[in-house]
């Protein structure tokens, strides 16, 4: 018996795998990269040496489609996916791909170089590289004596 | 959830990014639309390379596998985590309405296609039905 069914005239594609696995967790329905209650994109953060990268995964995004902008310590990204051209939603058999508008800003550290910060996005995977800024030398402050004088 | 990527002060314990022994692997989220010749298929493979992507045909079943590797250094240590590494894996059940020998794809910016044509339909004969 078929579980799950595309309840449209041509049914060519049954996606066995998944069917008794969506029935019992068709409650916790969600795609990845938007579940609830999360941000999307969903980043990680690794620390090489003295720099930080931060990666991305944004599969789907054109690049020109695609921003990344720093100001004031806050990394911001920002970008959209379309779905496919000409065709209307009532052409989808399935659609668990998250599309539309979305933007991310992230505090930075303070101690990142942001006018070294370079990115680059390649096979759908956004990665920025973020350089440490040296460490300040603390200064000295000369405190008079008010009394004096 | 906060913004604030890294927390500075903290070391995490015990992050690393050496590969897991045993690698996660994660259904792709699908689209699948109907277009006047057939299906397109469309899934989510982001850090799938063209060489790193298995995307195969045996008998009715369609399975596609998405290695994914990280390129990174081997110092890199993991201080903030929001998703999950690991490979990629999917398979579908074709239809006979499928023509399984003109199945083409592409990749592009970590999304695979996969374009399924429909079978040609027959065109219907004629019978010539006779008296006796």
């Amino acid at each position: 018996m078929a579980v799950f069914r595309w309840g449209q005239a041509w049914d060519p594609i049954r996606d066995l795998e998944r069917e008794v696995d969506r029935l019992l967790a068709s409650v916790s329905l969600s795609f990845q990269g938007i579940r609830v209650g999360r941000q999307y994109p969903p980043v990680n953060v690794y620390e090489i040496e003295d720099e930080l990268l931060l990666m991305a995964e944004l599969p789907g995004t054109r690049p020109e489609d695609l921003e990344v902008l720093v100001a004031d310590g806050v990394l911001t990204l920002k970008g959209k996916r379309s779905g496919a051209e000409g065709i209307t939603d009532d052409h989808y058999r399935r659609q668990e791909r998250p599309r539309g508008d979305w933007q991310r800003s992230l505090t930075l550290p303070a101690l990142i170089h942001e006018d070294k910060l370079t990115a680059e996005f390649t096979n759908g995977v956004l990665r920025v590289r973020l350089p440490k800024a040296p460490a300040t030398v603390p200064r000295q402050i000369h405190v008079a004596d008010g009394n004096s004088g | 959830m906060s913004n604030e990527i890294v927390k500075t002060t903290v070391t995490p314990q015990g992050s690393n990014v050496d590969p897991p022994v045993d690698p996660l692997v994660f259904t792709p989220p699908i689209d699948i639309f109907e277009t006047p010749d057939g299906l397109v298929l469309l899934a989510d493979l982001p850090g799938v390379t063209l060489e790193s992507l298995e995307l195969q045909v045996q008998d009715n079943k369609l399975t596609l596998f998405g290695r994914v590797h990280h390129d990174l250094p081997p110092n890199a240590r993991l201080i903030h985590q929001e998703y999950a590494l690991g490979h990629f894996l999917r398979s579908f059940i074709l239809s006979e309405e499928v023509d399984h020998e003109r199945v083409t794809a592409k990749l592009n910016h970590g999304v695979l296609e996969v374009f399924l044509p429909r079978l040609p339909k027959a065109e219907p004969r004629r019978i010539p039905v006779t008296t006796s």
